[in-house]
């Protein structure tokens, strides 16, 4: 079952934590809302998924590189109870992160990557890697992790980078962050000793 | 107060001028001004005001351009050096100094890494809060080994600053009555969490010559009544800082000093003000002002001031007193020592380790705990290292590894993806904080030529780790593999590495206190021993590094400069 985000706020709220909360938004009031003006003209600018990325080209992938990038993403973090990667346009934030945030030979690497991968999976089934089963596209994305054949070390460095990004835009979106991972704003203090059960998924931020 | 610098008469004559509105500067203000001091602050950099500015605050990621990471075209263009900086990212980045305006060069072969935050607070918004005395292990090292030159003062000097500055700050932390490092006026700790207890209590049995104790730091866990009078609340465990912190969890100038100083009416404030040099006259022997430079318009004006205190950091300072040349002081002002700008030291983090600590899925913690744990220095306490002269203190915690560090885990898919909700398992890291030895060779000085936007003279960087500090890495990096097998961690990772100087951001010494006014700068009240109203009570001012954080005890020796002063005033002799 998917929950909501108000629900994923307030997870399993024993009678201190709601004495807690009920603290903690008292001093976010007097300290005069924590949220400064400006940083919504921040806010407005965050990358926000797009529903159609697919039928164009992206700031510097195609648009059938970024299908396969779709894959790509939806093979590392697939839909469980919460939506795959591919669903949140984890391929879009990475068009857009590679654009923005890394040099032109880190660029160029992630696209040769890309393209090679495609090529190796022609190479050795005939299919583009879109048209081939499951089965095949997972056995060809376990030899890149490894760098083994019919892979080698550059297929390995692109997958890395692949998943450290794919991880990154999927964790820190606001389904990643809240729904699918366990999040606090403002915790309100830290406490050392909480069961796992208690918590019962992993905190989005440390 | 004012920050407008137009309503500031530059014929008044202030009786206290302070030059830097950071660490430093903001505790002068407070004491000044609470002495009845008419009190100018002039910042280099912009006004930023407490709450308002904190404009990367309570931003989530996803409502982040690039989920935290900045534009590389921003980082080529205005922050390559600062970029190095571990906390440097989109929500802090204003905080940071723009490195196209702020040029400084290095010998050839050689590194710094020169970290600023010039604004109305310095770097008090972006510090790490880590906060530790010294003790006589530290005050007596330089006499004891011959490197450096003589603290002319002790610990008990100290002593009741610390607890002086510490009550206003507010320390959180535990009592542990260790020798080399002494005790602070404590509030609450943080916690350890579970397996950080279980680890402190092996670790603690197995050797007698260690403690892990939980990291003390400027943090109000539990407010006292005087702090909430500051207008500070309680840590709300975010441990997102350097963004600001609208509580006033954390003691920075803008929560905590400046207030205080504004309460009294006795401070005004000129930001956007360059201090080019301090102004000497040669009759009275005495500063008399400030020449600076606005950072907007270029103009250039005066401020007269019957006292000079430089808090402009370590290497503001240094490069405000080089460009202070006057027929006395040819190569700087209080400089007839010729020590000003040499025996530049910085920490040594470059060694740690990490492991895996097996078991314990069903445990975890709530709240971002913004402290980490403490080893304080065990070695050449008793004993004699034959490596290495001083030693170092470990900092680390033990975690559940996070989503962002599966990147390195093998695998994908749905088990992998069901693997980060579960939580990852427990690890352990450290990383050793290493005492760096003061030598003369490690310098900074005016580049010939090259100069910065305002006019300038640049900075120009000759310095670097010594043997010493490498030997010692090399030794933290064993004694952590050897501690974490002791405690049955398993894939011990143990590691140097060759970050350069500058990147700890505990730079300190090139004005150094000393006894012999031909070897020092300072005397032991922070004093020039050739300008009498002119203090420097920065890093500049320490004659070694020692192993722990400096920022508590640059407060405490401000402090207790700050009163010397003002009683050397009354006496009639400044
Ligand atoms: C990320 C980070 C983590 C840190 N962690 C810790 C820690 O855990 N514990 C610790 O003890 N220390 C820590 N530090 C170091 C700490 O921030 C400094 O020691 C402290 O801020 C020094 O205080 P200061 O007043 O000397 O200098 P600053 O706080 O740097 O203030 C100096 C001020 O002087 C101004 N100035 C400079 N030149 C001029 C000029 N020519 N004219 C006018 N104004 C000028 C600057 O703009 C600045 O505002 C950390 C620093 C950083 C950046």
């Amino acid at each position: 079952m998917m929950k909501t985000k108000s629900d994923s706020q307030q997870q399993v709220p024993s009678q201190a934590d709601l004495s807690r909360r009920s603290l903690v938004k008292g001093l976010a009031l007097m300290f005069g809302g924590l949220l400064p003006a400006s940083s919504l003209a921040l806010a407005a600018q965050g990358y926000q998924g797009q529903a159609d990325t697919l039928n164009r080209a992206g700031h510097l992938l195609s648009a059938k590189q970024l299908t396969l990038l779709k894959r790509l993403v939806d093979l590392i973090i697939p839909a469980t109870d919460t939506p795959s990667a591919g669903a949140l346009d984890v391929h879009g934030f990475i068009d857009n992160q590679l654009k923005h945030c890394f040099d032109k030979n880190s660029q160029n690497l992630f696209i040769a990557g890309l393209d090679k991968l495609e090529r190796i999976c022609r190479q050795m089934n005939g299919q583009a890697f879109s048209e081939v089963n499951t089965d095949a596209q997972v056995a060809l994305l376990v030899a890149a992790e490894a760098g083994g054949k019919p892979c080698n070390v550059d297929d390995k460095a692109f997958f890395y980078q692949l998943k450290t990004l794919t991880l990154l835009g999927y964790y820190t979106s606001e389904v990643g962050a809240t729904e699918e991972l366990s999040y606090l704003a403002i915790p309100g203090g830290y406490r050392g000793d909480v069961p796992f059960a208690q918590v019962g998924k992993a905190w989005s931020l440390n | 107060m004012t920050t407008n610098i137009d309503n500031i008469p530059s014929s008044e004559i202030y009786d206290v001028i302070i030059v830097g509105s950071g660490i430093t500067g903001g505790w002068a203000a407070k004491e000044f001004c609470e002495k009845g001091l008419k009190t100018l602050m002039v910042e280099r950099g912009r006004p930023v005001e407490h709450r308002k500015d904190y404009i990367g605050e309570g931003v989530k990621t996803w409502q982040q351009p690039y989920r935290g990471k900045v534009a590389q075209n921003l980082v080529e263009t205005q922050h390559h050096v600062q970029q190095q900086c571990y906390a440097f990212n989109d929500s802090t980045k204003h905080f940071f100094n723009n490195d196209q305006d702020y040029p400084y060069s290095t010998s050839e072969g050689t590194k710094f890494s020169w970290i600023r935050g010039n604004q109305l607070g310095g770097k008090s918004l972006l510090w790490h809060r880590q906060s530790y005395r010294w003790s006589d292990l530290d005050f007596e090292a330089n006499s004891k080994d011959g490197f450096g030159t003589e603290w002319p003062i002790r610990y008990k000097d100290l002593e009741p600053w610390y607890d002086y500055v510490e009550t206003h700050v507010g320390i959180s932390g535990s009592k542990e009555g260790i020798p080399q490092l002494p005790d602070s006026q404590f509030i609450e700790a943080f916690e350890f969490n579970s397996v950080e207890k279980r680890i402190k209590e092996n670790l603690e049995k197995i050797y007698d010559d260690r403690k892990l104790i939980m990291g003390r730091c400027a943090h109000l866990t539990k407010p006292a009544e005087h702090h909430v009078k500051q207008g500070r609340g309680p840590c709300m465990a975010r441990n997102e800082c350097q963004k600001g912190c609208s509580f006033g969890a954390y003691f920075s100038t803008q929560s905590s000093t400046l207030p205080a100083a504004q309460k009294t009416d006795n401070l005004t404030v000129a930001t956007n003000s360059i201090v080019h040099s301090v102004i000497y006259d040669e009759k009275s022997k005495r500063a008399t002002g400030v020449r600076v430079i606005d950072c907007e318009t270029m103009a250039t004006r005066e401020y007269y001031g019957k006292i000079v205190f430089l808090c402009a950091s370590t290497l503001g300072t240094t490069q405000i007193m080089l460009n202070s040349v006057s027929k006395t002081f040819p190569n700087g002002i209080a400089n007839s020592s010729g020590v000003l700008g040499h025996y530049l030291t910085d920490h040594c983090y470059n060694a740690g380790a990490t492991a895996d600590i097996p078991g314990f899925e069903d445990e975890y913690y709530s709240g971002r705990r913004p402290t980490s744990l403490y080893i304080p220095r065990f070695q050449n306490i008793l004993d004699k290292n034959p490596k290495f002269l001083r030693g170092y203190a470990f900092s680390g915690e033990a975690y559940r590894e996070p989503w962002w560090e599966f990147n390195n885990k093998p695998g994908f898919g749905v088990d992998f993806k069901n693997n980060i909700k579960q939580g990852g398992g427990w690890k352990f890291r450290v990383h050793a904080s290493g005492e760096m030895l003061p030598r003369y060779e490690n310098s900074v000085k005016l580049h010939a030529t090259k100069k910065d936007k305002w006019g300038i003279p640049q900075l120009h960087f000759n310095c670097g780790y010594s043997e010493n500090e490498k030997s010692m890495m090399e030794h933290a990096a064993q004694s952590a593999a050897e501690m974490f097998k002791a405690l049955g961690f398993k894939n011990i990772h143990a590691y140097t590495k060759d970050d350069p100087m500058g990147l700890v951001i505990h730079e300190m010494g090139t004005a150094r206190m000393g006894l012999d006014p031909e070897t020092s700068v300072l005397n032991g009240n922070n004093q020039c021993h050739d300008v009498a109203n002119l203090f420097v009570t920065d890093g500049a001012c320490m004659a070694s590094s020692a192993w722990q954080n400096p920022s508590l005890t640059y407060m405490a020796l401000t402090a207790r400069a700050c009163d010397f002063a003002v009683k050397e005033l009354k006496a009639g002799r400044l």
